[in-house]
């Protein structure tokens, strides 16, 4: 057990002392930050749209717009009276970059409730915002029509119904929403994919320098096979570990600091609060924690069996591509499964140990997914684990001693046989 | 004591040859082993198995009078492969430790060693370079310190001379002989017979995976003995080359020039190939009766197309 904690310690420090590790590590809290910046910067006003509203009906609606939105934050409108050129006028003027949109409102609004948004950026929020102004004014001009008094018409739609959303999940009520829940899963799914690959391809071109540089011979004459490929396999996912470590731990320390950010940025205290961490309960980061550690362990098992097997980094990067594919299955299903965690689909992939390290996180988070199940995707992950990891182990041992072709399936079966 | 290696009959056989074939051979303990054969006569498929990296086909190999494999008794033997192989990117004495660790001797003891021995090979000041910055011989040279750095009992270093200049040829001779005189085993393997004459107690020469003789050097020697002369010119060669070539003397000439081995016809008198040759003119620096060198043995046993293809090999060749 020494010997293979000293090639674990080996494969750690020598990949923390990498420059790319510490680039990457940096790299995670700076984007954070410019989140972060982002975010306050916008709720400061950095994101107030000029709009003009293009007036062609009789009866002044366009000004009747431009009163609606007099109230909102992100918009700014002008109401101008339409004419001949004034649309390409108003074009260029976008163009310029003078204008971020314009509204055009014409007599039909009434009739079929349409009207045209011309703008660079149809932001999801302008649309949103404009939309509800146009939606008042309908509802008041046609109450008028109907000799309602303006006045009430703005009373009675003073009161907006609010949603409050809560999921049930797992026999208990939580307040998280939709929206989060489908965020969280969709990060979950990609930090899984990102990291098993990237850190499953690290044990592959760490066993093919190895085997390159002819290291291997001396290390298999004190090591058994299966304790090199442990330590390996081992120690690549403790630089894993560290670098989610360092990326939480810095994303804690950013988002505790978010008050002074906000200040420095002349922004309140209060904008700032609005900026918060998903929050994560503990037994879905339990999941996601014991789902990548088996993940991790299937795939890179995989991998350094392809590194073993293989002469040279162009070799490689041809016989991992099986195990890659095998990968990326889960990850084009990423979209599929936030949608509908509780399909068959889904269901499936949560039971195939090559999917379910990154299907049963999701679906776990998303709260469509119950003990029982969870139970069945974690025996067959370990299940899975074991025997790849046998397999896997025995190619090993017979490749990285092996130079010169690559060899070909039938080989392969009969070193795994042997 | 035990012997620590011997091998039964072991044989081992790859996709279209067989590389070692029902090789038998046992080493003493406390005494220097000679491996000895052409390029391709199997000599590191049997050190392989040895060191438990192939595992034989027919036969068994005992290590310390055991059979469980070199792998179990790791931290009793050093092994230096005959490619060598070093993380390049490490730095020397983290590689050094690293591998003294995963023979079982602990972190600190590893490092004390390490540095010990680093200065002791002139390597100190570069402990902290990246292996890569090293020359191929100071590579060498820390690899060597690694086959030797956990004080093994047995050292099994597989074409250790191959690629190092004199010098630092001299300075491993040196700690191979001190290491016997420790009363340590060492096993080695050459094509080189002058290292082989200059170190060996024993050796065992074998081609095509055969062994064709083993035994100590004396013993070998004797036994090749025949009516053997051998000859060094001084500068001027005279009419030598008449008398070589007098088949009523000679029936074997080993011409490397300035240096000359020549097997007499039974019954012929040395002392009238040396009036011969003095009264030819030629300068002798030596004229000497009796045993064949090491070298002469070799290619008489291996054939002489071996001997061909077996020039001295540049730096790193492998078999």
């Amino acid at each position: 057990m020494n010997k293979v904690w000293a090639v674990i310690r080996r494969e750690f420090v020598e990949r923390v002392r990498t420059r790319w590790f510490w680039i990457s590590a940096i790299l995670g809290p700076v984007l954070f930050a410019g989140i972060i910046v982002f975010q306050i910067k916008q709720s400061v006003g950095g994101g107030v749209r000029n709009i003009a509203v293009v007036d062609s009906t009789s009866h002044d609606y366009g000004q009747r717009v431009v009163e609606e939105l007099a109230a909102s934050k992100v918009i700014r409108a002008t109401a101008v009276r339409s004419g001949p050129g004034v649309v390409d006028s108003l074009t260029k003027l976008v163009e310029a970059k003078q204008l971020n949109g314009f509204l055009i409102v014409s007599d039909s609004l009434l009739e079929t409730g349409r009207a045209e948004f011309r703008a660079s950026n149809l932001s999801f929020q302008t649309v949103e915002e404009l939309q509800r102004a146009l939606n008042r004014l309908l509802v008041k001009v046609r109450l008028e029509g109907r000799g309602v008094q303006p006045a009430v018409v703005d009373w009675a739609q003073s009161l907006r119904a609010t949603l409050e959303q809560k999921k049930i999940a797992r026999g208990r009520t939580t307040t998280e929403s939709a929206g989060q829940t489908f965020v969280m899963a969709y990060i979950i799914a990609i930090l899984l994919f990102m990291a098993i690959l990237l850190y499953g391809v690290n044990v592959m071109s760490s066993v093919l320098e190895e085997k390159r540089d002819r290291i291997v011979e001396v290390l298999v004459s004190s090591l058994r096979p299966f304790q090199l490929m442990l330590g390996k396999v081992m120690g690549a996912g403790a630089v894993s570990f560290f670098q989610f470590l360092i990326w939480a731990v810095s994303a804690r320390v950013l988002i505790s600091l978010r008050a002074p950010i906000a200040r420095a940025l002349g922004a309140s205290a209060a904008d700032a609060q609005n900026i918060a961490l998903p929050h994560v309960p503990f037994a879905t980061l339990a999941v996601f924690m014991a789902f990548f550690v088996g993940g991790f362990l299937l795939y890179s098992a995989m991998f350094a069996a392809v590194g073993a097997m293989s002469s040279n980094e162009q070799e490689a990067r041809q016989a991992q591509q099986p195990v890659t594919y095998l990968l990326m299955i889960s990850y084009l299903s990423i979209i599929g499964l936030t949608n509908d965690p509780s399909s068959t689909f889904a269901k499936t992939l949560s039971v195939v140990p090559f999917t379910s390290p990154i299907a049963t996180p999701v679906r776990w988070a998303s709260g469509s997914m119950g003990m029982g199940e969870l139970g069945v995707s974690l025996v067959m992950l370990a299940i899975a684990i074991v025997g790849v990891t046998w397999v896997a182990a025995r190619i090993y041992r017979v490749g990285i001693l092996m130079t010169g072709k690559r060899p070909t399936m039938k080989e392969l079966v009969r070193w795994v046989r042997a | 004591m035990l012997d620590p290696v011997v091998l039964d009959r072991v044989t081992k056989r790859f996709a279209s040859r067989t590389a070692v074939d029902a090789l038998s051979l046992s080493v003493p303990p406390g005494t220097i082993y000679g491996l000895l054969g052409p390029n391709g006569a199997g000599k590191t498929t049997a050190i392989r198995m040895i060191m438990d990296i192939y595992e034989p086909d027919q036969g068994t190999v005992r290590l310390f009078g055991d059979v469980s494999g070199g792998r179990e008794h790791s931290a009793r033997i050093g092994y230096l492969p005959e490619e060598r192989g070093l993380y390049p990117k490490m730095r020397v004495l983290d590689v050094l430790v690293f591998l003294a660790e995963i023979k079982g001797v602990p972190r600190k003891t590893a490092r004390a060693k390490a540095i010990e021995w680093l200065d002791r090979l002139g390597l100190g000041l570069r402990r902290l370079s990246k292996v890569s910055d090293l020359s191929k011989g100071m590579q060498q040279k820390v690899q060597f310190i690694s086959a030797v750095l956990h004080d093994p009992e047995l050292v099994i270093l597989d074409e250790p001379f191959s690629g190092l200049d004199p010098v630092n040829r001299q300075v491993l001779l040196e700690t191979v002989i001190d290491y016997r005189q420790r009363g340590k085993t060492v096993l080695f393997s050459t094509h080189i017979m002058e290292h082989a004459e200059q170190l060996c107690d024993r050796l065992c020469i074998i081609a095509q995976g055969k062994k064709l003789v083993d035994g100590t050097l004396t013993e070998i020697k004797q036994r090749h003995a025949g009516n053997h002369v051998s000859i060094a010119f001084d500068g001027n060669h005279g009419g030598s080359r008449q008398i070589f070539a007098d088949q009523r003397l000679v029936s074997r000439v080993q011409d490397s020039g300035q240096e000359v081995e020549l097997e007499l016809v039974d019954g012929a008198d040395p002392q009238e190939v040396l009036r011969a040759l003095v009264q030819s003119g030629a300068r002798l620096a030596r004229f000497e009766l009796g045993s064949p060198s090491l070298h002469k043995i070799f290619i008489d046993l291996v054939g002489p197309e071996a001997a061909a293809a077996d020039p001295v090999p540049p730096a790193g060749q492998k078999e």
